[in-house]
């Protein structure tokens, strides 16, 4: 087969690569949750929010969300967040 | 870590990998977890806890991944491909590569000859990309428009569009990854129009224009090979819509009796401009009326319906006036800024027209904007007057366009420069 050179039209992922990291427990951590405003999920944290607070050993739950799901939060959240939280949870899908 | 739900697992993968995190942790949740009712959600809670307690537990033991710099631009990659056209067609689907049809090879020597199109360095970073953040470099933009058939002389128009699409305030994010139709429009102003050969008469929507097709699809092409928004990947569009293979016009400048929407948008009279919208369908308004407000009644009509995204979300809504329209509303003295105002006043729609559950969503989106929201509340389409886009562009004939905005999307305009 004759083969020719061309030039690829594909750029990789550009940003920075880093680890998301884990906790080995969630006793006495605080969890931050950032609400995607899809529907239930304000349902979901809320329920996750008892749960893990009175079964898993959370100290502290944080909530926090955005106006619409397809904006990012505002910046002045993701800086509490990473300020004050141990593991944040946010959503995707429907 | 990410709640994600069972059919969007590949985009919250995607997603994380693209975004520099390819280790994110994800819990589950049932497809689709929005249909689910309030009083079996709990079930769902128990189960979505234990998965984040044992998925960050994983996680710790498994340790920190490898983390590296960001990359940096550099040129693109050559590859050793089939001197055929259907084993190259073949090749590309295989990988992923475009839009489904057949490309012409972006060879070293083509690329060269459409880099000429432009006095910039072929690395130069002109914007990253989403959702998965290629870096769009000269050099790339250039090897897709080979791809799409375009001419050297579109080079400078297709770096402003590929600028524009990548500012905040456009949501390329949203635009590809939605499940919504959303696709991309350039609406061309200025010279550049006439000099790169944009149709903005006859049939200017649809096939048969070179340039209109090629830098659409060149547009498209990006988005896909370095945007990363592959259909079922990371585009989960519902149904998607054929605008989303190429979408490009220019204003009819010759016959519109308004400003330009480049000179609308702070550009000098004379200077090229292209205008990036972010949008969800076309709609024909056929209308053989020679009242102007009957026309912009009617019209009015055709934008206030009740699933729209405009409305729950304060989105962008635009109409293309077909020349004949225009210059009835014109000769009966509404200049632009009265049609927005009498497209604003008569698009009023009231909240009990929608879905209970949309109705839910715009209370809490539109919070900050409209204050307490009932069901008597008369509900702008969009956040202010002059957001209502309006241009002038077709042949003859009584047909205007309304063109549904995607929602969270704003518009972008910017110059586009001389080759030099």
């Amino acid at each position: 087969m004759s083969m020719i050179e061309i030039c690829d039209p594909r750029s990789g992922p550009s940003a920075a690569v880093h680890s998301a990291g884990g906790v080995a427990s969630l006793l006495g951590k605080v969890v931050g949750f950032i609400d995607n405003t899809k529907p239930n999920f304000n349902h979901l944290v809320d329920d996750l929010a008892e749960i893990l607070l009175a079964n898993h050993g959370v100290k502290k739950v944080l909530k926090r969300g955005k106006r619409v799901q397809s904006i990012p939060a505002p910046e002045a959240v993701y800086s509490e967040l990473h300020a004050e939280a141990d593991v944040v949870i946010t959503g995707s899908g429907d | 870590m990410t709640v994600c739900s069972t059919a969007f697992e590949t985009l919250g993968r995607s997603q994380a990998r693209a975004l520099g995190c390819p280790d994110l942790p994800l819990a589950f949740v049932p497809h689709p977890f929005g249909s689910i009712a309030r009083e079996k959600l709990r079930p769902v809670a128990e189960d979505v806890a234990k998965q984040i307690e044992t998925v960050l537990a994983a996680k710790a033991r498994q340790g920190a991944a490898a983390s590296a710099a960001a990359t940096k631009a550099a040129r693109a990659m050559r590859m050793s491909v089939p001197d055929d056209v259907e084993l190259l067609h073949c090749m590309f689907m295989d990988e992923g590569i475009g839009d489904g049809l057949p490309v012409i090879p972006p060879t070293p020597e083509r690329v060269a000859r459409m880099l000429k199109g432009t006095l910039r360095a072929p690395d130069e970073v002109i914007a990253a990309l989403g959702p998965a953040y290629g870096l769009a470099t000269v050099e790339h933009i250039a090897i897709n428009a080979v791809m799409a058939g375009c001419k050297p002389e579109a080079m400078e128009l297709l770096i402003s569009i590929v600028d524009a699409i990548a500012a905040p305030e456009f949501n390329l994010q949203g635009v590809q990854a939605t499940t919504n139709p959303a696709a991309v429009w350039a609406v061309v102003s200025g010279p550049v129009a006439k000099r790169v050969g944009v149709n903005a008469g006859t049939n200017c929507l649809g096939p048969g224009t070179h340039a209109n097709i090629g830098i659409g699809r060149a547009l498209r092409l990006m988005m896909l090979n370095i945007g990363g928004a592959t259909p079922g990947v990371m585009d989960r569009a519902t149904q998607g819509q054929p605008g989303k293979f190429s979408m490009i016009c220019a204003e009819n400048e010759d016959d519109t009796p308004w400003q330009t929407l480049g000179v609308e948008r702070g550009i000098a009279a004379g200077v090229s401009s292209v205008t990036m919208v972010g949008f969800s369908g076309t709609l024909n308004m056929n209308t053989h009326s020679k009242e102007p407000e009957d026309i912009l009644r009617c019209f009015s009509d055709s934008m206030a319906h009740a699933p729209s995204n405009d409305y729950w979300c304060g989105g962008e809504p635009w109409i293309i006036f077909a020349p004949e329209h225009a210059n009835i509303l014109s000769a009966a003295g509404y200049s632009k800024a009265d049609v927005k105002q009498k497209l604003w006043d008569y698009s009023l729609m009231p909240a009990s027209r929608m879905a209970a559950k949309d109705m839910e969503r715009t209370i809490r989106t539109r919070k900050s904007e409209l204050g307490v929201i009932t069901a008597d509340t008369l509900l702008p389409i969009t956040t202010e007057v002059n957001r209502i886009g309006v241009i002038c562009a077709g042949g003859p004939g009584t047909h205007s366009v309304y063109v549904p905005g995607f929602g969270n999307s704003r518009s972008v305009t910017r110059a586009v420069r001389d080759p030099g």
